[in-house]
């Protein structure tokens, strides 16, 4: 039995090395001088200096904080609505809902943005405007992990009793929706929203074909850095990856706080 | 009481102008350019004669397909190893290795690419360190090819594939593994014979969204290879965006090609699956 | 006129009509149950009463007034769920307090009748607990309470307890009970459990198969079964047809089958002789306790019958011993 689980230890350390490796490598490499050899040389922090100095870099963590904020609250808001007159009224639509919401999981990325750059780049209205395309884009790309969200929300408070009990109490759907059920649902919107921030963080491929180098994010600035300066863009590197770490830590958090409760409920 | 529930349906309106703007719009007009001359209307197939006979969509077609399969069975050999011995082992190991996993779960992209061009780019670390000990293999790794750039693809397939078979194995019951020994099975036997079956629908699954991640991986390959190599995102990007000129009528063949291999295999998959799925109602 | 009345009421999914002409009337101040196996439509009745469900043809009737349709959240009608119900993101005081905000009433009175009728359900202790912190016997108690508060026309409890375990359950049928009359609520109650509705209903309505098998009390519903499934949901009967039962007693009767109950049979190794009684030859097969009582299998032909006697170690009669049952003519009941 001990044997075994010396065998599993190792697994997972093997694959913990594989994973941090290139993480850990770059965050040396960016507090360092010089690594050209087996050892870095010259511990310095200048990087860092230079980066939060760097008007532009300033920029692209401004843009990319911003471009997060319409689309995620535009997707919540429609998915919500869909999802509450689905469920309520209409159940029979649902599955309807499901399948758009669930397209873009196979389509991705490249496709998409190709896809709406040829439809509206020639386009004279509004919608030619890339940065009006680009929020279209990142509604469509976070739909799947929205809806989910919010749809497993709906499922663990069991929606259609909460209603039914609000109603049975003199309270009319949409009262009964909006100050009961959302509430409880709080949680699982803030999940998905911010699964949805990590993936527009993370978005280089959308911003490249639809806004081109107009309005750089944190990743084109990365991709910029890293054909001129190596040093320089480790530190961006590093910022990058710190804040989807905080990300992530944040959605395990609200997670683990909510397994807590469900377990203690029972 | 009937009419007045289909004024609600005006809560639907956003979001299918949403879904219609910039998903259902855009893909049908794709697919439906791929069938026009660039620049022209009527109908042709002469978009898709391009893609099937020119050399360079002919090699991103397989290479596509080639480091997606290959990229996806590494990722579910790890992840099955990774995700039973979270299953196997029960300590703090386990939480560490899932917050490690969810950490990694978003190093995609540039940075991933970055990362791989500091350790083993042309004048890689790794590279380095091989030149100064000597040893050739290390020394002469090019990141910059198919074969350089699978170690990238595997890299990407394992937090995601571990991340989504460990729930599986929740499914599979301490007391089927008593029950094995009991009858005189070893470890072996137990996953040979009942562990793999019944994990099979979820390895499948899992399977799938790694081939899909893998055909429309394009960030991390862009950032190294730029325009110059022959996968389908990146030549599908390259017909849209490229210096020279827009050829959406290309790019919607090269798109839909992507996309139907990517439906064929959600199909063989899913056929699979259903094999193995016994007595037809679980999930 | 009834103070609730269902007339004609007819619900269909689709194909599937699972309201046959329903016609039911209920008293004021009473506990009537609706009780049947599970998908015979009780708790759709329920349902349609609340106005959860429309109805596809038919008439509710509430206090003189057609409610037929009315929105639910105008019926004036608390509801208790099966699932707790409570709002997760709301303490007890809250939870409560939800159906008296809607009615607008001043919030210095609902505070009032907030603690008054949590402390009726004996919460007080509980008033700022979350749903979260509270057992299910607790939960279904704030839930009673927050349905009970407003003073509505009829408080509907559908399957209220199963979800609880069997000693809560007892207390807090015994409570719902007392809390109904002390209120002099009127109330429908559902359920699948004939015990419970045994000891908590003024009248039990006998649901199947969309349809009202039988309206009773408990007392009448268990001695006065109208049909084979009556019989045979309520306690145990045992069941011979009535050819068979002709050939052991040489009694006849219309029907199909003949029902009596494994208490009312005597059961002894010599044969007993008395008026207005019948003797059954019979052979014991075997002898189980059920809690207090022996029940013996007896062959008796081709037809087992089951015979309860008061469980005393002393007179128990071997397996494979000849045995005579005796039967009052007046317990046997042709179906």
């Amino acid at each position: 039995m001990k044997k075994k689980s010396a065998g599993s230890v190792a697994i997972m350390l093997l694959v913990m090395i594989y994973l941090l490796i290139p993480l850990v490598i770059s965050i040396i490499y960016s507090v360092f001088h010089k690594w050209t050899g087996v050892v870095p040389e010259g511990f310095t922090l200048h990087n860092y200096v230079d980066l939060f100095t760097d008007s532009n870099f300033l920029a692209s963590v401004g843009r990319s904080i911003g471009m997060c904020i319409i689309p995620i609250i535009v997707t919540i808001i429609i998915v919500l609505l869909a999802l509450f007159v689905t469920a309520i009224y209409f159940p029979k639509l649902e599955k309807y809902v499901q399948i758009i919401c669930m397209i873009p999981y196979t389509i991705q990325g490249v496709i998409l943005s190709v896809s709406i750059l040829s439809l509206y780049v020639g386009s004279s209205s509004i919608l030619s405007n890339r940065l009006v395309m680009l929020m279209g884009a990142y509604c469509i790309v976070i739909l799947p992990y929205i809806y989910q969200g919010i749809r497993n929300g709906m499922r663990a408070v069991n929606m259609p009793t909460l209603i039914e009990a609000a109603e049975m109490l003199g309270a009319s759907k949409i009262y009964a929706f909006f100050r009961v059920v959302v509430p409880n649902i709080l949680s699982a919107i803030i999940v998905s929203s911010l699964l949805a921030v990590g993936i527009i963080f993370g978005d280089y491929v959308l911003i490249r074909n639809l806004a081109g180098t107009s309005a750089p994010n944190m990743q084109i600035f990365l991709y910029q850095t890293m054909k001129s300066d190596s040093t320089k863009a480790s530190a961006v590197f590093v910022v990058i990856m710190f804040v989807t770490f905080v990300i992530t830590a944040i959605v395990l958090f609200v997670k683990s706080r909510e397994a807590k409760g469900k377990t203690h409920r029972k | 009481m009937k009419k007045k529930t289909y004024i609600y349906l005006l809560a639907l309106v956003p979001f299918l102008i949403v879904a219609m703007l910039y998903e259902i719009v855009p893909l049908i007009t794709v697919i439906v350019k791929s069938f026009q001359p660039d620049g022209g209307t009527g109908f042709t197939l002469e978009n898709y004669q391009s893609v099937f006979s020119k050399l360079l969509y002919q090699k991103a077609i397989i290479n596509s397909i080639k480091i997606s399969l290959t990229s996806a069975v590494a990722g579910i050999i790890i992840a099955f190893l990774g995700a039973r011995a979270a299953h196997q082992h029960q300590g703090k190991l386990n939480h560490v290795f899932m917050t490690v996993l969810n950490m990694v779960s978003n190093f995609a992209g540039i940075p991933l690419a970055f990362a791989y061009m500091i350790l083993l780019g042309n004048a890689g670390l790794v590279v380095n360190i091989g030149k100064e000990l000597g040893i050739s293999a290390l020394s002469t790794y090019n990141l910059y090819t198919m074969n350089g750039m699978s170690l990238i693809y595997i890299y990407f397939q394992i937090p995601l594939s571990t991340l989504l078979l460990i729930p599986a194995f929740d499914g599979v019951q301490k007391q089927w593994k008593e029950a094995c020994t009991l009858l005189g099975g070893t470890q072996g036997t137990f996953w040979r014979k009942v562990g793999i079956p019944v994990l099979m629908p979820s390895i499948l699954g899992t399977f799938s969204v790694l081939f899909a991640n893998a055909l429309a991986a394009y960030a991390t390959i862009y950032a190294l290879m730029m325009d110059n190599i022959a996968l389908l995102p990146v030549q599908i990007a390259g017909c849209f965006t490229g210096e020279v000129k827009i050829r959406a009528g290309l790019g919607g063949a090269l798109s839909v090609v992507m996309m139907a291999i990517m439906v064929i295999m959600i199909l063989i998959t899913n056929g699979l699956s259903r094999r193995f799925q016994k007595g037809g109602n679980r999930k | 006129m009834s103070y609730i009345r269902f007339e004609n009421i007819v619900k269909s999914f689709g194909s599937n009509t699972v309201l046959k002409d329903i016609n039911l009337e209920v008293e004021k101040g009473q506990l009537v149950t609706l009780l049947g196996p599970s998908g015979c439509g009780k708790s759709t009745l329920l349902r349609c009463l609340a106005g959860l469900e429309t109805v596809t043809s038919g008439k509710v009737y509430l206090d003189n007034k057609d409610i037929t349709d009315v929105n639910p959240k105008d019926r004036d009608i608390g509801m208790v769920f099966q699932q707790y119900s409570l709002f997760p993101n709301m303490d007890v005081a809250q939870n409560v307090a939800f159906g008296l905000k809607m009615k607008k009433v001043p919030n210095a009175e609902i505070d009032k009748r907030v603690k008054e009728m949590v402390d009726i359900v004996g919460l007080s202790d509980h008033l700022h607990h979350y749903p979260s912190e509270l057992s299910g016997g607790q939960q279904q108690r704030a839930a009673l309470a927050r349905a009970m508060v407003t003073n509505p026309k009829v408080l509907l409890l559908d399957e209220p307890l199963s979800a609880i375990d069997a000693l809560l359950r007892h207390s807090l049928q015994v409570e719902i009970r007392r809390i109904q009359q002390e209120l002099n609520m009127t109330a429908i109650f559902v359920t699948h459990d004939q015990d419970e509705a045994m000891v908590m209903s003024d009248v039990i309505h006998l649901m199947y198969n969309g349809k009202i098998e039988q309206s009773a009390a408990p007392t009448e519903m268990y001695t006065e079964p109208v049909s084979k499934f009556a019989a045979t949901f309520i306690g145990h009967y045992n069941m011979v047809p009535v050819d068979a039962f002709k050939k052991m007693t040489g009694i006849d009767g219309e029907g199909t089958d003949v029902a009596f109950r494994p208490e009312v049979v005597e059961i002894s190794t010599k044969p007993v002789e008395r008026d207005g009684c019948v003797t059954i030859k019979g052979q014991v097969v075997v002898s189980l306790p059920h809690g207090n009582v022996l029940r013996y299998a007896v062959m008796c032909g081709d037809h087992q019958v089951d015979v309860d006697v008061l469980f005393k170690k002393a007179t128990i009669i071997p397996n494979n011993t000849d045995v005579y049952l005796t039967l009052k003519k007046d317990d046997c009941i042709f179906l």
